[in-house]
């Protein structure tokens, strides 16, 4: 079972709203959207496990740090992401990870 | 860009395994073929609509034409600076889904044909056919999202007499009735860039309405906008007040008295400059419509945007006097509070107001929803007199009992920020913000220095969306 790490991304979000409005408009039964998310959950790990390549890296401070039930949640500020092509600068950014060894378990973020 | 293609083709993958993964579910489940297409219509239109991928569908779908390129987030400060809107010239603006009041960061852009429009933070865009754009400017910055929906209708007319004179002269007293905020110094050259699809298209018309006494409209040929837009910014860098033609400008957090003044000087300057080409610059004649022209305008705030009020109305001016006599700006936003839903608040504090709440709310005519988020900010302040400082009472009872309330809410008053959540807490708690999800593969510290190795991790900064497979990170804490 995948994470569903990533339904609170845009994808994800986007997906739980327009599957809340088919639930609205009784085209689809609660039950069905679950599984369609299950579906996205996996996809979207398969993806970003398969699709894609590249490398990022940070450097910036950290705010606050929380460890819970193999979560691991940061804040950080006046972080700089840097990527071969770009570089990004945000003043407080969060990440949320969950255990990349272990996908046994599924959590929601 | 290169990471933006990469993003867009990586969520159009998803999707299209996603749609695919479940269509055996939907015929499982006995549910249409045409319910599937629709999941994916909505999902691919949320995504395009959320900007998380710019081009998203540029190759496939036609996007939309225009985008409007805004400052930062209208809920930072007043100090929000204008958003440059630029609308394209000779083209029908296809349906555009409007940016949202509550995204920290816009990034659409509108290009006008020779019609750069300056507009503040938060502005919400819905296009009309033709030639006609309607556009909210809501320059305050509240805590609610519908100050959109405020000052829809007055800025729709503005932007509906661009090319069309006939239209500038018929809606020039929809105007008045609108009720703008806005506090810095690129709001001013909004204002003045907004004037320029009014000038531009007819300036024969414009002539027309200048003589017009009755016209608060007043629209100057194309070659007196550096002129007006120089007066316009030098008077409203000091006084945050301005004109609009028909459009009055307020800012929020300007208490003082002076801030009304500032208004019917920047009236009077516009009008002479509008008049000046026109008339050899006669100082009398512009005058004598300020006067006319101010009780509209002040008018017009206190009835707010979304009701037309037509000009003659005898009501308001007797009120006029009244808001114009208020301290603060504050107490003109309360003038403007709907009726029932902000009377529910106001009733709170309301009845401590000062007496000109009172006077002026006999004149609120006002769409409920017109200015609803106007007056929130206002709003809020009163009834936290009120409550904050029962709370704050409260707190206090368990500390010392003997000590009076009443005096406790005096004191506690200008204390009330320390209700406030701390700023800690925000950052967990703020879901807009720049959020990474993402999976670790080791967190490692040594004393206050972290090293983060993480993968298979989606960013999301500002709306805009990214994704790595690996991402190394040092931070201190």
């Amino acid at each position: 079972m995948a994470y569903q790490l990533y339904r609170n991304t845009t994808l994800g979000n986007s997906l739980q709203e327009s599957l809340d409005e088919l639930i609205q408009s009784q085209q689809i039964t609660p039950q069905l959207a679950l599984q369609v998310l299950l579906q996205f959950d996996k996809a979207i790990n398969t993806a970003l496990a398969q699709r894609v390549r590249n490398r990022v890296n940070f450097r910036g401070s950290l705010n606050t740090y929380r460890f819970c039930d193999n979560v691991w949640t940061f804040v950080l500020n006046d972080v700089e992401f840097r990527e071969v092509t770009e570089l990004i600068k945000v003043d407080k950014v969060k990440i949320v990870a969950c255990d990349g060894k272990n996908t046994g378990s599924s959590t929601t973020e | 860009m290169d990471c933006v293609n990469r993003v867009a083709k990586l969520y159009r993958s998803v999707i299209e395994d996603v749609i695919e993964g479940v269509r055996d579910l939907f015929a499982e489940e006995g549910v249409e073929e045409q319910v599937l297409k629709d999941l994916k219509q909505l999902w691919e239109t949320k995504v395009l609509q959320s900007k998380a991928t710019e081009d998203f569908f540029r190759n496939s779908v036609h996007s939309p034409l225009f985008t409007l390129q805004l400052p930062h987030s209208l809920h930072q400060t007043l100090q929000s600076s204008a958003a440059s809107l630029v609308i394209p010239a000779g083209r029908t603006l296809p349906s555009f889904a409007a940016a949202e009041l509550g995204t920290s960061n816009f990034s659409a852009s509108f290009a006008f044909p020779g019609y750069p429009i300056h507009v503040p933070v938060g502005v919400t865009q819905q296009t009309a056919s033709a030639h006609l754009y309607k556009v909210s400017v809501p320059f305050m910055v509240t805590q609610t999202s519908e100050r959109a929906s405020v000052l829809q209708h007055p800025v729709q007319q503005v932007f509906q007499l661009l090319g069309q004179p006939s239209i500038i002269q018929t809606s020039i007293p929809q105007l008045n009735p609108c009720s703008l905020q806005a506090t810095t110094e690129k709001s001013l050259r909004m204002e003045t860039l907004l004037q320029q699809p009014i000038v531009l298209p007819s300036e024969t018309a414009d002539r027309k309405h200048l003589e017009n006494p009755t016209s608060d409209i007043l629209v100057a040929p194309g070659n007196e906008r550096k002129v007006i837009s120089e007066a316009v910014l030098n008077q409203l860098v000091s006084s945050q007040y301005f004109s609009f033609p028909g459009v009055v400008f307020t800012p929020q957090a300007s208490p003082a008295d002076p801030t009304v003044e500032p208004v019917r000087r920047v009236s009077a300057r516009m009008t002479q400059r509008l008049h000046g080409p026109l008339s050899t610059g006669p100082q009398g004649a512009p005058r004598q419509h300020v006067p006319e022209a101010q009780p509209r305008v002040l008018k017009n705030r206190m009835c707010g945007c979304g009701s037309v009020k037509q000009p003659g109305n005898t009501e308001e001016p007797s009120s006029l006097p009244v808001s114009e006599k208020d301290s603060s700006s504050r107490m003109d936003l309360s003038i403007q509070v709907a009726d029932d839903d902000i009377n529910e608040i106001i009733q709170i504090g309301g009845t401590g107001d000062t007496s000109s709440n009172d006077e002026i709310g006999n004149t609120r005519d006002v769409d409920e929803n017109g200015l609803l988020g106007i007056i929130d900010a206002g709003d809020l302040k009163v009834p936290e007199e009120e409550t904050g400082s029962v709370s704050n009472e409260d707190s206090s009872v368990n500390s010392s009992d003997n000590e009076d309330p009443e005096i406790d809410l005096v004191e506690e008053d200008p204390l009330n920020s320390g209700d406030d959540v701390s700023e800690q807490d925000v950052p967990d708690l703020f879901d807009m913000d720049n959020v990474i999800v993402c999976q670790y593969d080791k967190i490692h510290r040594s004393k206050d220095k972290w090293k983060f190795y993480l993968k298979d991790g989606v960013m999301c900064f500002g709306g805009r969306d990214y994704v790595f497979a690996k991402a190394v990170g040092d931070a201190e804490w």
